[in-house]
C-alpha cells in the first residue's frame, strides 16, 4: 500500500438537532456577534467615555436615540443567554445528578427570560426627560 | 463536598499542552463577566424604573474598588473574546488541531498587546480623576443622599 495516510480521518455523522446542539451553535454565533457588540461596548463606554463621567444626564443624552437603545437591547439579547448558557455548561461539569441539573436548568431559563424582558423594558421605556428631572434634584 | 473539592482541584491541576491554562482562563473570565453583566443589566434597568437608586449606583461605581474591577472586566472580556474566536475556528477546522499550542500562545500575545495599553490608559485616567478628588475619592456614596 503506497497511498498516503491522511493525518485526519473525516467521518460524516448524522446528528439529530436537539436543544444541546442548538445551544452549542448559539454559543458560537452569539460569540461572534458579541465580539463586535460587547468589545465595542467596552471600548465606547469604558475607554472613549469613562465611568468617571457617567451621570444620569449622560444616559439621558445617549438613550435619547433609538440607535443606542437598539445597540444595548441587542447586546442584552445575546450576552445574557450566552453567559447563562456558559454557566450551565460549567455547572454540568460538576453536577452529575440529573434531577438537580434539571431544576437548575429551569431556574436559569426563567432567570434569562426575566432579566432580558425586565432590562429590555427598562431600556425601551426609558424617558430622557424624566431622567433629567430626577437628576436635577440629586447630588453629583 | 470532598468530591467537589477533588473535582475542582483536578480541573485546575496543570496536565500539560492543549491550552489547559486557556481552558481555565476562558471559564474564569466567562464567569466573572457573567457576574458583572447580571449586576449591570438589573442596575442599568433602574435608570428607567428607579432613577434615584441608579444615580446612587453609578456614584458607587466611581469608587476605586469598582474602577479596579472595571479594568478586570475589560481584561476578562478581551481574553474571552480572543480565545472564543480560537475555539470557534478550531471547532470548524479539525485539520488545524495540530496548532492547538501555537494558537493558544497567539491568543495570549494578542490579548497582552491589546489589553496592556488599554489597561494602563484606564488606570492613568482613573488615577488623575481620583487624585483630583482627594479623600472624597475613597468615600462610599450614601444611599440616603439619593433616596429621600
Amino acid at each position: 500500500m503506497t497511498t498516503a495516510t491522511p493525518s485526519i480521518t473525516r467521518r460524516k455523522v448524522q446528528i439529530k438537532f436537539n436543544f444541546e446542539r442548538y445551544a452549542y451553535l448559539f454559543m458560537r454565533l452569539s460569540g461572534l456577534i458579541l465580539l463586535i457588540l460587547a468589545v465595542g461596548h467596552m471600548m465606547i463606554q469604558h475607554v472613549l467615555n469613562s465611568s468617571g463621567n457617567l451621570t444620569l444626564i449622560f444616559v439621558a443624552e445617549q438613550w435619547n436615540s433609538w440607535g443606542w437603545k437598539a445597540y444595548d437591547i441587542f447586546l442584552l439579547l445575546f450576552a445574557i443567554p450566552h453567559g447563562v448558557n456558559g454557566l450551565r455548561n460549567v455547572l454540568e461539569d460538576y453536577i452529575h445528578n440529573p434531577g438537580v441539573m434539571k431544576t437548575i436548568n429551569i431556574i436559569l431559563a426563567v432567570f434569562v427570560v426575566a432579566t432580558v424582558i425586565w432590562a429590555a423594558i427598562g431600556i425601551s421605556l426609558f424617558d430622557p426627560e424624566a431622567a433629567r428631572q430626577a437628576a436635577s434634584s440629586l447630588p453629583g | 463536598m470532598s468530591s467537589l473539592i477533588l473535582t475542582i482541584r483536578e480541573s485546575v491541576r496543570y496536565r500539560g499542552k492543549s491550552g489547559h491554562y486557556s481552558w481555565i482562563a476562558h471559564r474564569l473570565s466567562g464567569l466573572a463577566i457573567l457576574g458583572f453583566l447580571v449586576l449591570h443589566s438589573w442596575d442599568t434597568a433602574n435608570a428607567h424604573f428607579y432613577p434615584e437608586l441608579y444615580a446612587w449606583s453609578i456614584a458607587l461605581f466611581k469608587h476605586p474598588l469598582f474602577a479596579v474591577g472595571e479594568i478586570g472586566v475589560m481584561a476578562a472580556v478581551l481574553y474571552h473574546a480572543f480565545n472564543g474566536i480560537r475555539i470557534t475556528i478550531l471547532d470548524f477546522k479539525p485539520e488545524w488541531w495540530k496548532y492547538q499550542q501555537r494558537s493558544a500562545t497567539i491568543v495570549w500575545v494578542l490579548f497582552a498587546a491589546v489589553f496592556v495599553p488599554i489597561g494602563i490608559y484606564m488606570l492613568v485616567e482613573f488615577w488623575g480623576r481620583c487624585g483630583g478628588l482627594g479623600a472624597a475619592c475613597w468615600a462610599f456614596p450614601r444611599v440616603s443622599d439619593f433616596i429621600g
